[in-house]
């Protein structure tokens, strides 16, 4: 999902080009990526367009398949308490990552309460039973320190990079915010009152509408089909019991694990972890874990009419696989093929094409008990139904027809050299093996990741989108001005219209009733 | 040189009294083998084994403040085009070759270059050169592919900035601070311009700006040195030179001497504001004071801005302040995004005060420690990836004209004393060196998301876009 309008990326213009990407000096006032190059998928072989040789000769030279990488073993400890330890040493940068993750997030809400696990994870580093809000701030700016919280799906994390001569600094920090925290009442009264305006600006950002709206569909019934950042309802109610007893429940050291990645030894780790958190308390909160569904949505199309919007955003899509899912591998595939992260056909026929936007791509989203898979585009408005039809005809030709050997060994190429490109950062490392202890994955993961890839045939491919594409009843939510494709609109069946002053992601129909005095 | 660095820093934190709390930390020196080819290409490499993976970068030096008017938007719409195909790679291919190996690749423009980059695993060095030096050179430029991109980059204006929240504050804030310069206009450029856009201009264009005198290579991974430069000298040497001028020449922006303010009304939910001070280019001597000082002002929940306006006082979502540190002067900002039922006037207020402080008496030591251990953690985060240092390395080669300041550079930092950070804020950050944009919620019967939300603003007025 998208988070809320990031508002600093437009004052602040300076964009940079990748997230984490060169962070001293961030250069362009307008960072002009073209997102996602694509090709077309089925011309690969090293044909030149034109017969005029340049002076380098006609062709690329040819490449030997990349050097295996192989992701060095992490350490791994379990103290007494049952807290997981992990630790990758990489000693050719001063800095140290420490990252903890607890096994429940945002699907933990209990189902009134969407935005716990969220407001939970905002209010960790202000305020715990030893220290201050500003205590806190201090103590981590005087580091050098980068401090980021947050829930995601099945799980809520802190992160806290270092200069690597206050590592203990950050093992203090850390143990102190997750084990702690106050919830005082007035640090709860801040962050919901900037938790409301953030979701007041992120409710007139088409894209923020679009992707929320999408998963409240395709999530339907699921502990997934809420918004992670709560709904205006919800948020205004929340209080400090609600926040302490989410945390009692699942912020326990059998339920955690602690990642230190960087310039740090194993033996350093393990023991500043027996320090800082040995005497965090197993104790058990009584009674089984509480049902999490949100409420079941009746439709399938949504279009939220903002009449001032010059672009329409477009998602259409299925619910998907959870992660244990035997078809991963397969849709993973697929995925890339079809709007992955860098060749994609939705790509080549929306953009190269056409012209008729500047990004298309589509997401698998797998989760411990449900996913989607979803497309994503947006155009100008008098294309919208065009743009729309292009998406549903590439599904349905993905369908009907499934993927080409070519496009098949490109995808498996790409999945498998890519491997590398994913483990330079610290905190990049230290997220990918944690998701995988989060998910009871092996830590030899991505070292077994190729030979499954490899394995992959047409066929499997094939097999995995028809079970799990459905061409005639996609999940669409469009987001735009609906007077000027009214008409086309109702051609596609019954789409509920939704004002956008009156979209309520909480309620069933993702609808309130409008009143003109109606004050957040 | 590195010593110096450690030492300066252990100072510092002796200075402070903290320096048996914690040993100064070690930033590794940065060895970079340099070549130049006759056609004027230079090549910067750095080495670094540990994981098998390769960054390669083009930096051209030409953003949209070498455009001429009427002709806005071409440095953007020409980094489109350079993926749409020369003489021997068809549409679409340059990126499959990335793909394919596992790579990733993509471009961007900004006010003063054009930057194209591509991340691969090593194997695909030899690669990359030769898709990077066809292209510099043998780019098949269409009516059909010309059109196209026009069109796409109308879509990436509207998701930018017409569509978006704000979208158009940057752009107003930019042309009223700037009257001659021609960081006056971002680098997205005017639509018309781009739209009458013919393919004799943008083969002009390329012509002049797209050659080896122009460019700078940037290799920084896994690769083994002597047969890199074997096949840059082998790719990009048979190039032809630039003979084209290339407009270096920009007018100087005026000293201002009066604060300029606009007013906007636009579909946001929110109020907000952003005050721009004109200051220094980057790598000048008062650059680094005023980096500092935006570390100081806004970085990390116990400075003052976020503690005063988002913490304390609660007036704002969101507020920061940052400088747009460029190749020519531009502008030191600070921005927020207030709460409901809190107007600009009460964050600017706020803002005013913090920066009367900061002209008023030195920040104090612990303060500055604070910020130099920030500027140190930027240093080491922005080295983790083989592109974070080949971004670092062609920022110090093409805009600040001296590789080797990845290694110096440091210690300009580390430099900086109290009290030049106040005469940095006495010079620049002034009430007669401001120019302020107010944006407040549009009141209309089009969007009453906005108005069943919004606490109303202290006005309405006509908007001045």
């Amino acid at each position: 999902m998208d988070e809320p309008v990031k508002i600093r990326d437009l004052f602040a213009g300076r964009k940079q080009p990748a997230p984490g990407v060169f962070l001293l000096r961030v250069p362009a006032a307008l960072t002009v990526a073209i997102v996602f190059l694509a090709l077309s998928g089925t011309v690969l072989a090293q044909t030149p367009a034109g017969a005029i040789a340049s002076e380098l000769g006609q062709f690329p030279p040819l490449v030997p398949p990349p050097k295996a990488y192989v992701l060095p073993a992490p350490a791994v400890r379990t103290l007494a308490n049952g807290l997981k330890v992990v630790v990758i040493e990489r000693h050719d940068l001063p800095l140290v990552t420490l990252r903890m993750v607890v096994k429940a997030g945002a699907e933990a809400d209990p189902p009134d309460a969407p935005g716990t696990a969220q407001l939970v994870t905002a209010l960790l580093n202000q305020g715990t039973a030893h220290r201050s809000a500003e205590q806190i701030a201090k103590a981590i700016d005087r580091a050098g320190g980068d401090i980021d919280t947050g829930a995601d799906w099945d799980s809520s994390y802190a992160s806290l990079s270092v200069l690597s001569n206050h590592t203990a600094t950050a093992f203090d920090l850390l143990s102190d915010i997750m084990l702690h925290p106050s919830f005082a009442p007035a640090e709860i009264e801040r962050k919901r009152r900037q938790t409301l305006s953030a979701l007041e600006v992120a409710y007139q950002d088409p894209g923020y509408l679009a992707d929320t709206a999408f998963d409240d569909l395709a999530f339907s019934g699921t502990p997934y089909g809420h918004p992670q950042d709560g709904t205006m309802e919800s948020v205004r109610r929340l209080d400090s019991a609600d926040l302490k007893s989410f945390h009692s429940r699942y912020y326990r050291p059998g339920n955690s694990i602690l990642a230190a990645v960087g310039d740090i030894t194993p033996e350093e780790a393990f023991a500043l972890a027996e320090r800082f958190f040995g005497n965090w308390e197993p104790k058990n909160v009584g009674g089984a874990t509480p049902a999490t569904s949100s409420p079941a949505v009746a439709t399938r199309i949504v279009a939220i009419d903002k009449p001032d919007a010059v672009q329409t955003q477009i998602r259409v899509g299925d619910a998907g696989i959870p992660r244990a899912s035997g078809d991963y591998y397969a849709l993973t595939v697929a995925n890339q093929i079809l709007g992955g992260a860098a060749a994609n056909r939705l790509f080549s026929a929306l953009r190269t094409r056409r012209g008729l936007t500047y990004g298309a791509s589509s997401e698998l989203n797998c989760y411990q008990s449900a996913g989607s898979w979803e497309a994503k585009s947006f155009t100008r408005t008098p294309e919208t139904f065009k743009t729309l039809k292009v998406i549903l005809d590439q599904r349905r030709e993905l369908y009907d027809h499934s993927i080409t050997e070519n496009e098949l060994a490109t995808a498996q190429s790409y999945l498998i050299g890519h491997l590398a490109l994913e483990f330079e950062a610290s905190d990049s490392v230290a997220e990918q093996v944690l998701d995988l202890m989060v998910r009871g994955l092996p830590l030899d993961y991505w070292n077994t990741f190729p030979a499954k890839i490899r394995a992959l045939t047409v066929q499997d491919v094939q097999a995995a989108i028809r079970r799990h594409l459905d061409p005639e009843h996609p999940f669409i939510v469009l987001v735009g001005n609906i007077s000027e494709f009214k008409k086309d609109l109702k051609k596609l069946g019954a789409a509920r219209i939704i004002p956008i002053a009156s979209v309520d992601f909480g309620s069933a129909n993702l609808e309130r009733p409008l009143k003109p005095a109606d004050k957040p | 040189m590195w010593p110096s660095v450690n030492f300066l820093l252990a100072l510092a934190l002796l200075a402070a009294g903290r320096a048996l709390l914690a040993a100064p930390v070690t930033l590794p020196s940065t060895a970079i083998r340099s070549l130049k080819l006759a056609n004027g290409l230079r090549a910067l490499m750095v080495e670094r084994h540990d994981i098998p993976v390769v960054s390669v970068e083009v930096w051209y030096h030409v953003g949209s403040k070498n455009e001429q008017p009427g002709k806005t938007g071409f440095a953007h719409l020409f980094e489109h085009l350079m993926f749409d195909g020369t003489r021997t790679v068809g549409a679409e291919q340059f990126s499959s070759y990335i793909v394919r190996a596992g790579g990733e690749d993509n471009a961007y423009t900004t006010e003063d270059m054009t930057v194209f980059w591509e991340t691969v695993p090593s194997t695909s060095l030899q690669q990359v050169l030769w898709l990077e030096a066809d292209r510099m050179r043998n780019l098949d430029i269409s009516k059909e592919t010309l059109e196209n991109e026009k069109k796409v980059v109308e879509e990436e204006r509207r998701m930018r900035f017409d569509n978006q929240p704000y979208g158009s504050v940057v752009e107003t804030l930019y042309h009223t601070a700037f009257t001659v310069h021609p960081y006056q206009r971002t680098a997205i450029g005017s639509m018309e311009d781009v739209e009458h856009a013919t393919v004799d201009d943008v083969r002009e264009f390329y012509d002049t700006h797209y050659v080896p005198n122009n460019a700078t290579l940037l290799v920084v991974g896994d690769f083994e040195a002597a047969q890199c430069e074997d096949w840059i000298r082998k790719y990009f040497g048979p190039l032809e030179r630039g003979t084209r001028p290339i407009n270096r020449e920009f007018p100087a922006e005026p000293r201002q001497t009066a604060e300029r303010m606009v007013k906007l009304n636009l579909d946001v939910a929110l109020p907000a504001f952003v005050e721009g001070f004109h200051m220094p280019a980057d790598g000048t001597p008062d650059a680094y004071p005023l980096r500092l000082a935006s570390k100081i002002l806004s970085e990390g929940e116990s400075s003052p801005i976020y503690r005063r306006l988002v913490y304390e006082k609660q007036i704002a979502l969101d507020a920061e302040s940052s400088g747009n540190f460029t190749e020519d002067p531009n502008l030191f900002f600070v921005f927020a995004v207030l709460n409901p039922g809190h107007s600009p006037a009460e964050g600017e207020g706020e803002v005013d005060s913090i920066l009367a402080e900061l002209r008023n008496k030195p920040v104090s030591e612990e303060e500055l420690d604070e910020a130099k251990n920030q500027i140190l953690r930027d240093y080491i985060q922005g080295r983790e990836t083989v592109r974070c240092r080949g971004e670092e390395l062609g920022y110090a080669a093409v805009i600040l004209k001296d590789p080797n300041l990845v290694n110096t550079e440091p210690q300009r930092f580390l430099d900086v004393t109290p009290e030049d950070i106040q005469r940095a804020a006495r010079k620049y950050l002034v009430p007669q060196n401001m120019t302020l944009i107010e944006v407040y919620p549009r009141i209309t019967g089009k969007s009453a998301a906005a108005q069943g939300r919004d606490a109303s603003p202290r006005t309405t007025r006509a908007g001045n876009e």
